[in-house]
């Protein structure tokens, strides 16, 4: 849990990150050792997946608003009225 | 001729909810107006207490602990507090950034009580920055930042949380902490979050109505078998964001007298169960 929970909190500190993570996110995950699951769900920005799996919702809300995610977006993605 | 002791004179607690200061607005007008008139009736009881310091109790929402570090109380002693934490939440909360005053000797003497007292939270030395956690009701509890605060953090964002029983007795801690020096005189203890809401979650902007009335009826009533039975899962059936209780809990802790409650309404436009209360001292 530890990599991706770090990387929602780092990405929610910092925008330089948060702006290289939508730009590339694969050298990121890398660098955090995310894999399997876990890296599909964050590469996809698929919240409702990473919630199901337990990370933290507050966390996974902040990144995704520091990711440019629209407010209303993530809420409908979270109840799955979106994908 | 010898200074007498510090007293606890007053406590308050209220929601934080960043709608209260971002988007007031919203709300129904109504509920706005409760809301706000409640914070004004609050704010007039503080200053006519005058208080030398503030125990500011709260969460906060991984702005500075995370997973990889993440105490169930902290206790703050800087002189000086960062609030909101950057431009872009200070423009989101509708607060200008500013440096919020800290009461470091009292906070000092805080940290060092709670550990002859066996509480073992974590020392914040410097480098605490604010969220809504404290910059949303403090706008309206003393706008122009005049109290010199001791921040107090509580976990509320993840579990497993510190029992509602600890943060009452870590409230017990804080009183006698405060009547064992002579730095601070006048001490107000407020404690900021709740009531029910969801962040994050797909419940997010639902109101669980009946756990906040139950909740106050019980703050209320000063019955501490009552306001301490609360489990981890009752509280859940409110939200993740209702463990922010448990900083009321620490309030009342602090004075064991029963609350006013100043104002609810429960207000889905600020995703929220809204509340303010003033210990009846």
């Amino acid at each position: 849990m530890y990599s991706l929970h770090k990387l929602l909190w780092d990405i929610r500190k910092d925008p330089d990150l948060a702006d290289r993570y939508r730009a590339d996110p694969d050298p990121i995950l890398d660098s955090y050792g995310i894999s399997g699951e876990d890296r599909t769900a964050m590469r996809e920005l698929d919240f409702k997946a990473m919630y199901e799996r337990g990370f933290n919702p507050y966390l996974i809300y902040f990144c995704a608003i520091q990711l440019k995610v629209d407010r209303a977006d993530y809420y409908a993605q979270i109840r799955g009225e979106k994908n | 001729m010898a200074q007498t002791t510090g007293r606890v004179v007053g406590a308050f607690t209220a929601s934080h909810s960043p709608g209260i200061t971002g988007w007031p607005e919203r709300a129904e007008p109504a509920k706005r107006a409760a809301v706000e008139s409640a914070f004004a009736e609050a704010r007039s009881r503080i200053d006519a207490l005058a208080p030398d310091a503030v125990v500011a109790v709260s969460v906060e929402h991984f702005t500075n602990f995370h997973l990889g570090n993440l105490p169930a109380f902290a206790v703050a002693t800087s002189d000086s507090y960062l609030g909101p934490v950057t431009k872009e939440m200070g423009e989101f909360l509708n607060v200008a950034q500013h440096q919020y005053p800290g009461h470091s000797r009292l906070g000092r003497h805080m940290y060092e009580f709670a550990l002859e007292s066996d509480f073992d939270p974590a020392l914040v030395e410097g480098g605490l920055e604010f969220d809504e956690n404290f910059c949303v009701p403090f706008k309206h509890l003393d706008p122009e930042s005049k109290y010199p605060l001791v921040p107090i953090i509580v976990n509320g964002v993840n579990p497993p949380w510190p029992t509602v029983r600890r943060c009452h007795d870590f409230g017990r801690m804080i009183r006698r902490a405060v009547e064992a020096q002579t730095e601070a005189q006048r001490v107000v203890v407020i404690g900021t979050g709740g009531l029910s809401h969801w962040v994050g979650l797909p419940e997010s902007g639902q109101i669980n109505t009946e756990f906040d009335r139950d909740f106050i009826g019980r703050f209320e009533s000063g019955d501490e078998s009552r306001l301490l039975s609360y489990t981890a899962e009752e509280i859940d059936a409110a939200g993740n964001g209702a463990h922010e209780i448990r900083t009321w809990l620490v309030a009342a802790g602090s004075v064991q007298v029963p609350f006013d409650v100043l104002a609810y309404e429960p207000v889905p436009e600020w995703l929220t169960g809204t509340a303010v209360a003033a210990a009846r001292v």
